[in-house]
């Protein structure tokens, strides 16, 4: 037995067992992506001539989308999304919660993360409907609450509205990530810079965030990334009124189904996928400077 | 000075690991606490450095009532078990954070942390971080990091317990000598009565979060209060037998001993350190001060050896030097010198016979 077939399968089997994963991957995750990259050179559309012949139009989808007022408001509010709802909400919050948990005696602890696990695993449509009724002008829980009867959240405060909606939907996944990351800090490490007098700030700066940077990383990347393609504040506003929630994922929606522009869309959809490769590329530049250090 | 009155501490689930403690600690002392695991040593000494908050009590350091401050202001110092060395700072860092949370300026921190390291021979090591350093230079580390703040009171908990035998040996007379030179009043945490013996000024005995007997290592070795101190002191453990006064004799385990004083009839505990017998490997003849019976264990301590007699029901221990062990099985007589037997009686020491 050869040391390169430690299976001892041989060739043509070991092909055998890999091939139907191969060509599950490579219909539902290669292809369409491929086919993807194609349709944004094209003029392909939904309905009408160019959806029975599209032609093929080079970067033209891609020059017209970068000149494109409505495609940089969209990747503006995106970005408004991802650093309100993800960095700023979700992972301090969730950071804030699981800081002030832990070491709180079994049911408050209990209670209070199964209240945010909640809002995590119940279904998208669901919570959206629940939110709708909360925010609902006529006759909104919030509404009734604060006495501002006819106030319209949805219309009015938009970008707001879904960035406070995905904080309080997303911010479970990080509150358990750091949870599990502040069980990693030594009691007496803490210990240590209290007794030297340090404040919280100080321990956080000085013990704690050294200790679970690359938790902090892990968590950064993932719910970016899940913020940037999230898509369930299509649900709350449409990406209205007049465009102004209206981020990547839904502009994508609007233009590629919504209007027919297939080609248009694909393009678009192109570009978030290379923004969403800078992030992970970003991410694990960082992830390994930090090895780097760690291991002298 | 270190003052604790009526210094109770209790769990949550109501385990009291502190159970209402007085005790004085007098300026510049070396002071350990020994007790077997779970008695509320490290309960005790985290009490003093403000992370626990007790349930009941006072704790005063020179005068002053510091039971209601945070630990930043009590001017301790603490060393732990694991030593605490933060992963991500090189040694001068570490030696320096104290003096970096009280703002002291980078170079005065700096200048401060290299002379504290070459007290404690570290100078080498300043750039090198704590998972390049052996565990006796870790020791080193945190125990610079601890005097380099110059604070009112060290506290240590089982600071040598992480260091194989020998480098326990080399620590704890550099410990003893470095605390003498600094003269800060020092509580120490520790369950091997050898290194409190060594090491202290004064000994503190606790059993389920009581304070025992306090005492100067000789005291507590030689006059244990009650029976758990002289089951607890020593190297090998004191023969506890029953006794009983009767006419003026004590009778032990088939001997018959004469009473000192004016100890009244009635059962005692005899108590008798292996150390303060001789053995005989014949019968001493006409003497019934003796205690007979037949070698069951030998055990080598090295330069000695603990014979453990089985006497009727009763086991007695005996040291014997080196080369007068007996065969397993023979018969022997252990004679105890005089002067060296303690009697308890309700478990109070009564005196020496
Ligand atoms: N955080 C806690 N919650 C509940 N019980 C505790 C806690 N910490 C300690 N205890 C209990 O208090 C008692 C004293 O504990 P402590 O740690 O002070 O013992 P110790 O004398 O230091 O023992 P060891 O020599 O094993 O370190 C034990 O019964 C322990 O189980
Ligand atoms: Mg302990």
């Amino acid at each position: 037995m050869s040391q390169a077939d430690p299976s001892g399968l041989g060739r043509a089997r070991a092909v055998g067992f890999v091939l139907p994963g191969l060509v599950l991957i490579g219909v539902f995750l290669v292809f369409p992506a491929l086919w993807t990259i194609y349709l944004g050179l094209t003029d392909y559309r939904l309905t009408g001539l160019a959806a029975a012949d599209p032609q093929v139009v080079g970067v033209d989808n891609y020059t017209t989308a970068l000149g494109d007022e409505r495609f940089r408001n969209s990747l503006w509010l995106t970005l408004q999304y991802v650093l309100g709802s993800a960095v700023i909400g979700q992972a301090v919050l969730g950071f804030a919660i699981a800081w002030v948990l832990r070491n709180r005696p079994g049911p408050v602890k209990r209670i209070t993360e199964g209240l945010v696990l909640l809002a995590w695993i119940l279904p998208s449509s669901v919570v959206a409907f629940l939110w709708i009724a909360l925010l609902d002008r006529d006759d909104g829980t919030l509404n009734t609450l604060l006495h501002t009867p006819g106030f319209a959240w949805l219309l009015d405060y938009p970008m707001l509205s879904i960035i406070v909606f995905n904080v309080w939907r997303g911010t479970a996944f990080s509150m358990m990530l750091y949870g599990a990351a502040l069980e990693n800090v030594p009691p007496s490490h803490l210990e240590t810079a209290r007794l030297a007098g340090a404040s919280t700030l100080q321990q956080l700066r000085d013990v704690v965030f050294p200790r679970i940077k690359g938790h902090v990383l892990t968590n950064l990347l993932l719910i970016s990334l899940w913020t940037f393609n999230d898509f369930t504040s299509f649900q709350l506003t449409a990406g209205g009124p007049e465009g102004r929630s209206e981020i990547l994922p839904v502009y994508i929606y609007n233009v590629a189904l919504s209007g027919g522009q297939l080609g248009f869309g694909a393009a678009i959809s192109f570009l978030v996928l290379l923004i969403n490769l800078v992030f992970a590329f970003v991410y694990l530049r960082l992830l390994r400077d930090r090895r780097k250090v760690v291991v002298p | 000075m270190i003052s604790l009155s009526g210094l109770t501490k209790e769990f949550p689930g109501g385990v009291r690991a502190v159970d209402s403690l007085d005790l004085e600690i007098g300026d510049g002392e070396f002071f350990a606490l020994l007790g077997p695991s779970g008695c509320g040593k490290t309960t005790l000494l985290r009490s003093i450095a403000g992370l626990e908050t007790p349930t009941s009590g006072k704790i005063r350091i020179s005068g002053n009532d510091v039971t209601a401050l945070p630990p930043g202001r009590r001017n301790v110092a603490m060393v732990f078990q694991d030593y605490a060395l933060f992963p991500h700072m090189d040694v001068t860092s570490n030696i320096a954070y104290p003096l970096r949370i009280k703002k002291v300026s980078r170079s005065r921190r700096e200048a401060r942390a290299a002379e504290t390291a070459s007290r404690l021979s570290l100078s080498e090591l300043l750039a090198r971080r704590p998972g390049q350093l052996s565990g006796g230079q870790q020791q080193r580390v945190a125990l610079a990091r601890a005097i380099a703040s110059h604070p009112q009171v060290f506290l240590f908990d089982e600071p040598l317990s992480n260091l194989d035998a020998r480098l326990r040996l080399e620590a704890r007379t550099f410990l003893k000598r470095l605390q003498r030179e600094l003269a800060v009043t020092t509580v120490f945490v520790t369950h091997d009565q050898g290194e409190a013996l060594a090491l202290a000024d004064r000994i503190a005995v606790m059993n389920a979060g009581r304070i025992m007997q306090v005492g100067t290592p000789s005291e507590v070795f030689h006059r244990p209060i009650g029976t758990f101190v002289a089951g607890f002191i020593g190297s090998t453990p004191m023969n506890l037998l029953p006794a009983s006064a009767e006419g003026g004799r004590l009778h032990v385990a088939g001997a018959v001993l004469p009473l000192p004083g004016d100890i009244a009839d009635g059962p005692l505990v005899y108590g008798l350190r292996p150390e303060y017998a001789d053995l005989s490997q014949s019968a001493p003849t006409g003497r019934r001060d003796v205690f007979s019976g037949k070698v069951a264990v030998v055990e080598n301590l090295g330069a000695a050896h603990l014979v453990t007699l089985d006497s009727g029901d009763l086991l007695i221990q005996v040291v014997v030097p080196e080369g007068d062990e007996p065969a397993v099985g023979a018969p022997a007589w252990a004679v105890p010198r005089t002067g060296r037997a303690l009697l308890y009686r309700d478990d109070r020491l009564l005196t020496v016979a």
